[in-house]
């Protein structure tokens, strides 16, 4: 069958059951720059790893290009970057999901959070115990920098592998929290192996689970070493709690749900991270917040470890690595991982299917390597279940935007800039005046929400399904979201203005207006109802009246903005 | 009320009064009441509320109530004496119950603590010893044989905040608190109110029908400042509500839409019956104690349910912090004395509103901690100690059984992470039946409460 943009598309026969399309999914590493759909006569881009086993024939069948349309191109940007803008979506269109990946993969960061601290002379005495500088940097890179993919999965990260500052319990906190941010953005596209191992050795993490200067146990007092990062690890990072498919479903025995761990093996994990410290004494600069933490043989328990079938000893950095390399090696690390990423970057209740094609990448590239970050991300959003169309008609695809995202997609589709580089958006996390959410201001390592969160006496949680992003949805934070961003709209904040100026030559064309604030705000998801209001609402305000272009253009905006389908992302 | 809520309480009522019929109306009305339930609630005239004050984290039970006696102060000092707190500083805040505790055995609250302490001495407050998570009554030997069903992912926060709250793990879609909600939002005006959360999401406060309402320490938060125009706009300030409501095929647009109709509904009536109780007439709370706050908060919707014809009504707040793995003895002295201060505060608003006797506060928390410490801090443990405040509360009392202090003691499973003795649908039976509900209506409530001997459903603290 054809979609809307006459492109050919597998039928999809029901909603949930996406692993009946008959469309094999992954694009092959440095395949064809043709959206992953597109390939159904091909029969297969994923080679023997990510296959959905729905494909039959393995022989590639030449298929002449067909460009994306903009509603294509805005949607994948919506997933990939921080928000589309109109630029981006005409060079997507142009570059083609393989090129645009590759350019991404292979952009160097611009700067990183620690160095725009630097520069910008927050190292200073009056601003050791306070959080000054973090909040600016964060927004600043995540509306601004032109590594954009990077961003998106940062903060993907960040939702995943929490710090939130305020738990941070260090001088120069914004320091800390800059050096982990940076961590995660540097170790993005690399191993998930390197990555795990650099939050071990952070001092942000190191502060946030309490594992410092963790002690060996002390048979005198009884002391014995803090718990907190071995669970938490296991718990939340790696594994979860129970045993997993590569699908993502839990294992059971006899009906009941296999556990990955006990509290035995937390006590046992636990006596490994021990003897972190910071990497030297001199607090009068932020220097040793971003030092990888050093061993101090005085608290490290260097005897016997047990936990997870596995023994280490001899304590050190060795043991240290000796145990993450083992819970990385866990068969639950692949789906567990994969399917968060899923829901942070494509949709809340991804198939099986899905979760399988994903984690048997991370499980190997295709080429023997476990935790390629990048093939990983790119399989995530090829995949069928993330361009196919069958999401957008779907009753249940798809994911609430985070607020986080519903703010900088404003900020970058109307190219808001901060002339004064203060970048004074804030911390937003208020759930009564502004987002609910704000980025490494988690106030527990749970985050906002949880990767499991179903919203009570709901369809959604009646269906079986999940929805995490409603965790922080209430009857205050749907109005308090509406008020802040009626205000930003209008006057942005401080000197971060929004630019309307190319939106406001078609105000007075109401049609017009409001399809292209629909296609680069909601990629073209608003429904026919939604824009028949809001068209009528621009129109409201004669072309004539004072201030017209600007007041219609502000009303499309906002009143997008407000609209339960662009607060649904597909 | 609004046609909203009013359809809300009308299916409730519909729903409950069905199962009346089958009751059976032989006999004369009112000696049927605790059989049929909540019919008594439906009909009732007075008010109750029940407040859960949430410690999200896992409260340090042994710096909390702290013990005293030379032989078990000892014992506890010991087993944590980097983190314990000393001995002549609890005497100003020692509890003398009503009846001594057996074999000598004697608490004091922590020194910042003064609040509750003195509400203890005038009866207003009692302790409920070693209470936690169970699905039925689990002595040691059956913890370590695994020979009865034990709450899945004990030592898990969120899986035990869950089930703390809801009798299952993460997950839940229920908890105790909504569920009570169920079987009384028939009887009040304006039943979207009758689960009220001033701290955002909590499982507690879900019901199969009710759905909590969440209220900021501000109040509702009035659409763009009730303008009746959006950017000189009033078409386009109709249209906001019409699109922020507007219902879905998309389940997840759908359902944004109903929580901000649920929203824009309750606005009008909430603000008005709260601007008649303004936060300046409740002066008693302290500053800077975010659940001072929030709890100041509950007062006035107190004072706006009179008003809105509530009757029965469960509110939850909550304060964070207390997952101590270190720094223990910089922080928790503060923060549980926020707590003090603000249940203190709350305490005596409640009297001066003449509502003390009808409002029954309780705490909770995921777990408590271990007995022993990790250097400053101490790590997940299980059974822990609360406190149930008010003024139908028979205070000055401890309830429950003292657990032996130690490691690898008869009453610990390790490190001192207390076996609870007493359960929490057992301390929620409790609440429950002072609030209303019929032991017909209890398994509903509490599904595992069948686990327990129906003598010991009740511990008679309220």
């Amino acid at each position: 069958m054809l979609d809307s943009d006459g492109l050919r598309v597998a039928d999809d026969r029901g909603t949930l059951a996406v692993d009946a399309v008959a469309t094999p999914s992954a694009v092959k590493a440095g395949g064809a720059a043709l959206p992953a759909f597109l390939l159904a006569a091909c029969g297969g881009g994923g080679g023997d790893g990510a296959t959905s086993g729905t494909s039959s024939s393995t022989t590639p069948v030449t298929v002449a290009p067909v460009a994306l349309s903009a509603a294509q191109s805005s949607r994948f940007l919506g997933q990939a970057t921080m928000g589309a803008t109109r630029g981006s979506i005409d060079a997507l269109v142009s570059r083609g999901f393989e090129g645009w990946l590759t350019d991404q993969f292979a952009m160097p960061r611009a700067t990183s959070h620690w160095d725009w601290l630097v520069k910008n002379g927050f190292n200073v005495t009056a601003n050791m115990n306070i959080e000054t500088g973090f909040d600016p940097t964060m927004w600043r890179q995540l509306i601004a920098e032109p590594d954009q993919l990077r961003q998106r999965v940062g903060m993907a990260l960040l939702d995943m592998l929490v710090v939130g500052i305020g738990g941070v319990n260090l001088s120069w906190a914004q320091f800390a929290m800059a050096a982990y941010v940076d961590v995660l953005l540097d170790n993005a596209f690399g191993s998930f192996r390197t990555l795990i191992g650099a939050i071990t050795t952070n001092a942000a993490m190191a502060s946030f689970l309490t594992f410092l200067n963790n002690r060996k146990a002390n048979a005198n007092t009884g002391a014995q070493p803090d718990e907190n990062y071995a669970r938490e690890l296991m718990q939340l990072f790696t594994l979860g709690l129970y045993q997993l498919n590569m699908d993502g479903s839990v294992k059971t025995s006899g009906g009941v749900p296999l556990e990955t761990y006990g509290q035995a093996d937390v006590t046992g994990l636990a006596r490994v991270f021990t003897g972190l410290q910071l990497a030297s004494n001199d607090n009068t600069t932020p220097d040793r917040m971003r030092q990888p933490l050093v061993m101090n043989a005085g608290l490290n328990e260097t005897g016997t470890s047990t936990f997870l079938g596995t023994t280490v000893s001899g304590g050190g950095m060795a043991a240290i690595n000796a145990a993450l390399d083992a819970i990385v090696a866990h068969p639950n690390v692949p789906p567990f991982v994969s399917k968060q990423l899923i829901q942070r970057l494509v949709t809340s209740n991804p198939s099986p299917a899905y979760i399988q094609r994903v984690a048997t990448v991370f499980a190997d590239n295709g080429s023997g390597v476990r935790g390629d970050m990048k093939a990983v991300i790119r399989a995530i959003l090829l995949d069928s279940e993330a361009r196919g169309d069958a999401a957008l008609s779907s009753a249940s695809a798809g994911k609430l935007r985070e607020p986080v995202m519903r703010l900088t997609g404003w900020a970058r589709a109307y190219g808001v800039t901060s002339p004064s580089n203060a970048w004074a958006i804030g911390d937003t996390s208020s759930p009564s005046s502004r987002l609910g959410q704000s980025m490494g201001r988690s106030p527990s390592v749970f985050n906002f929400f949880r990767p499991g969160y179903a919203p009570p006496d709901t369809a959604i949680a009646g269906a079986g399904l999940v929805a995490p992003e409603f965790q922080i949805t209430n009857e205050q934070s749907v109005v308090a979201y509406v008020n802040y961003m009626s205000t930003l709209v209008a006057n942005g904040t401080g000197d971060m203005k929004p630019d309307y100026t190319a939106l406001a030559a078609k105000a007075s064309d109401s049609a017009a207006l409001v399809d292209e604030v629909n296609l680069v705000l909601a990629a073209g998801q608003l429904g026919s109802d939604a824009i028949t209001a809001i068209r009528a609402a621009v129109d409201s305000v004669a072309s004539t009246a004072t201030n017209a272009a600007t007041l219609r253009t502000q009303i499309a905006i906002l009143l997008t903005l407000a609209s339960p389908e662009y607060l649904t992302v597909k | 009320m609004s046609r909203f809520q009013h359809d809300q309480s009308r299916r409730a009522f519909l729903r409950r009064t069905g199962q009346l019929a089958l009751a059976g109306t032989a006999a004369p009305f009112l000696t049927t009441l605790s059989a049929i339930g909540d019919a008594a609630a439906a009909t009732a005239t007075d008010y109750k509320a029940l407040v859960c004050v949430y410690l999200a984290g896992g409260n340090d039970y042994a710096n909390t109530v702290v013990p005293y006696d030379q032989a078990s102060y000892n014992a506890y000092w010991a087993a944590r004496a980097n983190i314990g707190l000393q001995r002549d500083a609890l005497a100003n805040t020692l509890l003398t119950p009503r009846t001594g505790l057996d074999g000598g055995r004697q608490y004091a609250l922590a020194p910042t603590m003064g609040g509750l302490a003195s509400l203890f001495a005038d009866g207003k407050a009692a302790v409920v010893l070693n209470l936690g998570t169970l699905v039925q009554p689990t002595t040691k030997a059956q913890y370590q044989q695994n020979s009865v069903k034990l709450p899945p992912k004990l030592f898990s926060h969120n899986d035990q905040t869950s089930y703390f709250q809801a009798s299952s793990p993460e997950g839940a879609t229920s908890g105790w608190g909504g569920r009570m909600g169920d079987l009384f939002m028939s009887g009040n005006g304006a039943s979207t109110l009758t689960c009220v959360n001033t701290s955002g999401n909590a499982v507690f406060l879900a019901g199969k029908q009710a759905v909590q309402y969440a209220v900021g320490t501000g109040g509702p938060v009035a659409l763009l400042n009730n303008a009746k125009s959006l950017y000189g706009s009033s078409t386009a300030a109709t249209t906001l509500r019409t699109l922020m409501t507007a219902q879905s095929t998309q389940m997840f647009a759908n359902e944004h839409a109903r929580v901000s109709k649920r929203a824009l509904d309750t606005y009008a009536t909430l603000s008005s019956a709260l601007g008649a109780a303004p936060a300046s007439g409740f002066p008693l709370f302290p500053s800077n104690n975010s659940l001072a706050d929030q709890l100041r908060m509950v007062a006035r919707m107190i004072t706006a349910s009179q008003t809105l014809g509530i009757r029965r009504q469960v509110f939850f707040v909550s304060i964070g912090g207390f997952d101590m793995h270190d720094l223990l003895m910089a922080q928790h002295p503060t923060l549980i004395g926020k707590v003090s201060d603000a249940m203190k505060a709350f305490y005596d608003t409640t009297v001066a509103m003449g509502v003390a006797q009808q409002v029954t506060s309780f705490t909770a928390s995921d777990f408590g901690r271990t007995l022993q410490s990790n250097d400053d801090g101490s790590d997940h443990g299980w059974g822990s100690h609360h406190f149930v405040m008010g003024g139908a509360v028979a205070g000055q009392r401890f309830y429950g059984r003292a657990p032996v202090v130690g490691n690898n003691t008869a009453d610990d499973v390790g490190q001192g992470r207390l076996l609870p003795a007493v359960s929490v649908d057992q301390y929620a039976a409790t609440l429950a039946s002072w609030f209303g509900v019929g032991a017909g209506d209890m398994r509903t409530v509490l599904p595992n409460i069948g686990n327990y001997d129906s003598s010991t459903w009740n511990l008679g603290f309220v």
